[in-house]
């Protein structure tokens, strides 16, 4: 009897079946080729050259990547949490506290915190970055701490937070509009060959560090051992409570940055809108990009995808003209297909 | 009904792991499926309970030929399926459970609770278990569990019902009384698979052997017609060693010491110690609160009142991380639900433990991992075919065998062994009996628990025998014996001799 040997897969359809079922990423990065691809046709070729032609291209591109470099921050640190079991509902409205804080220390107004003391230039600048970040980092682990010496629901705890500090901030500045200098808003503006890219660069150097601390670090496997099987982690040795707090620490972190990049960027806020949705959008863009929100399952690659696929395909609607309202509807889509098809490795 | 598997074949990749295999299960006759780890035995029984496809070969129920996409559709033929591996769903009662896929509904299409719940009251009853069907899976123990499997199956008015390893986390009045209801519906015709590791188990329940070796079937017969040295020599393909290894026991300074440790529920009242070299035994019967005492221990959870000494010091162990950085391990039974962690590699489930005692900087040092893991590969003879594939690839004594490397690689103090010998096969467990006795000899103090008696007294240098959560008597040395053992584990005293 002749037996098939089902596991060897010859010809390019069989080897790209393979490599669908074995990486998971694969499938990710089709979709967004075939999303580029589609969005560059309805650029369209139609510019007098080809320098002409890419330069627009390129622009287009830098734009979509800077308008969701904050978001794009802020999903990495929450793919962390969703791979622990956990949420982090509050990371738009820290994001708005943290931005409020930043500005009152650098504002240039009578009522400047740092400006009072007589600490003003550089020095000003980079004490806001660092306060930031410690800010981000206390209410971040804060948050851990609820969770998990608390005994909260992320859902709830973070909730809970979301409320808390969006409502406190707005009470505060009611009334209050802080002015930035002109000087720190080159940390997001700065120009390099008549192109603004700095947000893209941190973001991507973040998102560099943090595929390496998950792949290689003690912390980043133990995110997933916990997150897939919380009492086995337990039992070989792992300080489950701590590896969870340091997911929400991180998330705030990143959230001090994502902040201190937003009020670069125009050197006001929104204090009720600001940030508002980007927990939603965080979400989305690590479950597009494969994280499981069962835990146990995701990677930072993989969200960095999904943050793109979310960008382009809003790129598209809006090159199509599709209005503004449906374009959420479109997000949501993309997320419940992209679940859909993910389905194929649990079977 | 009969039951016939004809030249079945299947393979995973590269990796061929049934060639050929034709089988025959009676309607009314017990058939015991042997083999090593990773012979393909679970695989052979996915395939019949429609749980993977062959890749070529046929099923015939009473000479029909018959495909199963899906286990639903084995179900439905009559095929009842108790896997390997715990099956349940924790977030619902017992009754749910019992007729998971198969609720019986009332008039509008509501589930008839009651009907339920009584069902599996009656069916418990029948089987002279104490479980309410009220009770939570969540909250009970892996023996419970194994039960619950047991008797849904049970339940379903199956013609032929597969047991994968049914009794490894059972003790033995649990056995009996699973071998007693297999009895019952033998002679009500049905047939039954029956999957074990221990031959001597196989000799006392069933009719027919089938045995089978690197995916193949090597040998069948009557059971009345050989041993268990037999049974063994049939698995793997040569004479296996039954001599016991003896050590040189150089007994040193007491480790640990444990003074009146109390729990809420599961223990009180526990004094013992335990010295370098010795290998201290921990036995009883179901809820006699042993894996509990030892995960309390280990700092997993949390205990009322007591006090714990290592190396002549009070100890407070607040988390487990703090336990293993103290120098103690505990290895914990029923692997899939405390051991494996299904969305990591097999090298990363074999080196969880040591990431933090080699990493430099937070870093894993992977190449350390890698060969430290290689040893145990050759030592406890894991197949597998790469360190990088999922945990999922693996036979179930397998996965075992990865979850004592990551143990032994940690080299504690105190090593404290719950059931470690979960579903490994004959010559490995040989093996790892072996290993346990060198690491005693290196001067490591070893707790061992197990409600094996064979296993206790194979290993031990004494033991304490539990009874409801309390240290009921000890035994110790040459005169160590099953019936003492039994009796204390059943709550009676020994006499004084
Ligand atoms: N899903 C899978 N993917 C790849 N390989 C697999 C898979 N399941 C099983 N195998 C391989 O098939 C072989 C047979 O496994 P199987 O589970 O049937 O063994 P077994 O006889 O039941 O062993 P044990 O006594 O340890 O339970 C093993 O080598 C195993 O690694
Ligand atoms: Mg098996």
């Amino acid at each position: 009897m002749k037996v098939m040997e089902t596991g060897e897969k010859t010809g390019f359809v069989g080897r790209l079946r393979l490599r669908w079922a074995n990486d998971s990423h694969f499938g990710t990065v089709l979709v967004l080729l075939g999303l580029i691809i589609l969005q560059t046709l309805v650029l369209g070729f139609d510019y007098d050259s080809v320098g002409q032609w890419f330069s627009a291209w390129g622009r287009n591109w830098i734009n979509i990547l800077r308008n969701n470099a904050g978001v794009g921050i802020i999903a990495l640190g929450m793919t962390f949490v969703i791979i622990t079991g956990g949420i982090d509902l509050s990371v738009g409205s820290t994001l708005v506290a943290i931005g409020a804080a930043s500005m009152m220390m650098l504002d240039i107004g009578p009522k400047g915190f740092l400006g009072n003391l007589g600490i003003t230039g550089l020095p000003a600048y980079v004490l806001t970055v660092i306060f930031a970040m410690l800010m981000g980092l206390v209410l971040g682990a804060l948050t851990g701490l609820l969770i998990t010496k608390g005994r909260i629901a992320p859902f709830v705890a973070t909730l809970g937070t979301m409320k808390i500090l969006r409502s406190v901030t707005q009470h505060f500045m009611q009334g209050y509009n802080p002015r930035v200098p002109r000087e720190f808003l080159q940390l997001a503006n700065l120009q390099v060959g008549g192109l603004m890219f700095m947000p893209i660069i941190y973001w991507l150097a973040i998102a560099l560090i943090l595929i390496y601390v998950s792949q290689r670090t003690v912390w980043g496997r133990q995110v997933i051992a916990v997150g897939s099987n919380e009492r086995a982690a337990q039992l070989s040795g792992v300080n489950v409570n701590r590896v969870k707090v340091g997911a929400y620490t991180l998330t705030g972190v990143l959230v001090g940055i994502a902040s201190i990049i937003q009020v670069a960027r125009i050197g006001t806020m929104d204090f009720a809108n600001a940030g508002s949705g980007y927990e939603m959008d965080a979400i989305a863009a690590a479950v597009v990009g494969g994280t499981s929100m069962r835990g146990g399952r995701g990677t930072i690659f993989g969200t960095v995808l999904g943050m793109l696929i979310i960008a382009v395909m809003n790129n598209l609607l809006n090159l199509f003209g599709v209005p503004p309202f449906l374009r959420e509807a479109a997000k949501g889509v993309i997320v419940i297909a992209s679940v859909l098809f993910q389905r194929k490795e649990s079977a | 009904m009969i039951v016939e598997m004809k030249n079945i074949y299947k393979s995973f990749g590269k990796n061929q792991v049934l060639k050929d295999v034709s089988i025959t299960i009676n309607g009314g006759e017990i058939c015991a499926l042997i083999g090593e780890n990773g012979a393909g035995k679970s695989t052979l029984m996915n395939i019949l309970g429609g749980v993977l496809p062959a890749d070529s070969g046929t099923i015939y129920l009473d000479g029909k030929p018959v495909r199963f996409a899906n286990p639903a559709e084995s179900l439905r033929a009559g095929i009842a399926f108790i896997h390997q591996e715990l099956n349940l769903i924790n977030d619902l009662p017992v009754y749910e459970n019992m007729f998971l896929g198969r609720e019986i509904r009332s008039r509008w299409g509501r589930l008839d609770l009651e009907t339920m719940e009584e069902k599996t009251a009656d069916i418990f009853r029948r089987m002279n278990i104490e479980l309410d069907p009220r009770a939570m899976v969540r909250d009970l123990d892996a023996s419970y569990k194994q039960i619950v499997e047991i008797c849904r199956a049970i339940m379903m008015d199956a013609s032929v019902i597969i047991m994968d390893e049914p009794t490894t986390s059972l003790t033995e009045p649990e056995i009996r009384r699973v071998f007693q209801m297999m009895e019952t519906l033998r002679d009500q015709g049905v047939g039954i698979i029956f999957i074990s590791h221990k031959l001597n188990e196989v000799m006392d329940i069933c009719e027919r052997y089938m045995v089978l070796r690197d995916g193949e079937l090597v040998a069948e017969g009557d059971v009345a017609a050989v041993t268990t040295d037999d049974l063994a020599r049939f698995m793997v393909g040569h004479d296996v060693r039954t001599e016991q290894l003896t050590r040189e026991v150089r007994i040193g300074e007491e480790v640990l010491r444990v003074e009146n440790l109390n729990h809420r529920t599961a223990f009180r009242g526990i004094n013992f110690s335990v010295r370098r070299g010795e290998i201290l035994g921990f036995t009883g019967l179901l809820g006699d609160g042993r894996s509990e005492l030892f995960q309390a221990i280990f700092g997993a959870d949390e205990v009322l009142s007591g006090r714990v000494w290592l190396d002549g010091q009070e100890v407070k162990i607040h988390s487990t991380e703090h336990a293993l950085e103290l120098g103690i391990g505990y290895l914990p039974r029923n692997r899939k639900e405390n051991a494996i962690i299904k969305d990591m590699n097999i090298l990363e489930n074999a080196s969880i433990v040591t990431w933090p005692l080699f990493a430099k900087r937070g870093v894993i040092d992977i190449n350390r991992q890698e060969g430290l893991f290689t040893e145990q590969i050759d030592r406890l003879g894991i197949r597998l075919q790469r360190i990088t594939d999922s945990i999922n690839t693996l036979s179930g004594g397998n996965q075992q065998k990865v979850v004592l490397a990551k143990w032994l690689a940690a080299r504690p103090k105190v090593l404290i062994l719950d059931n470690p010998t979960q579903g490994v096969d004959v010559g490995a467990k040989e093996e790892i009996y072996d290993i346990i006795l060198d690491l005693a000899e290196q001067g490591l103090a070893i707790i061992v628990l197990s409600s094996e008696a064979q296993e206790i007294i194979r290993l031990c240098d004494r033991a304490l025998v539990m009874y409801q959560g309390h240290i009921q008597g000890e035994v110790s040395g040459g005169t160590m014996n099953e019936h003492d053992i039994m009796r204390l584990a059943t709550g009676g005293v020994l006499s004084a001799s």
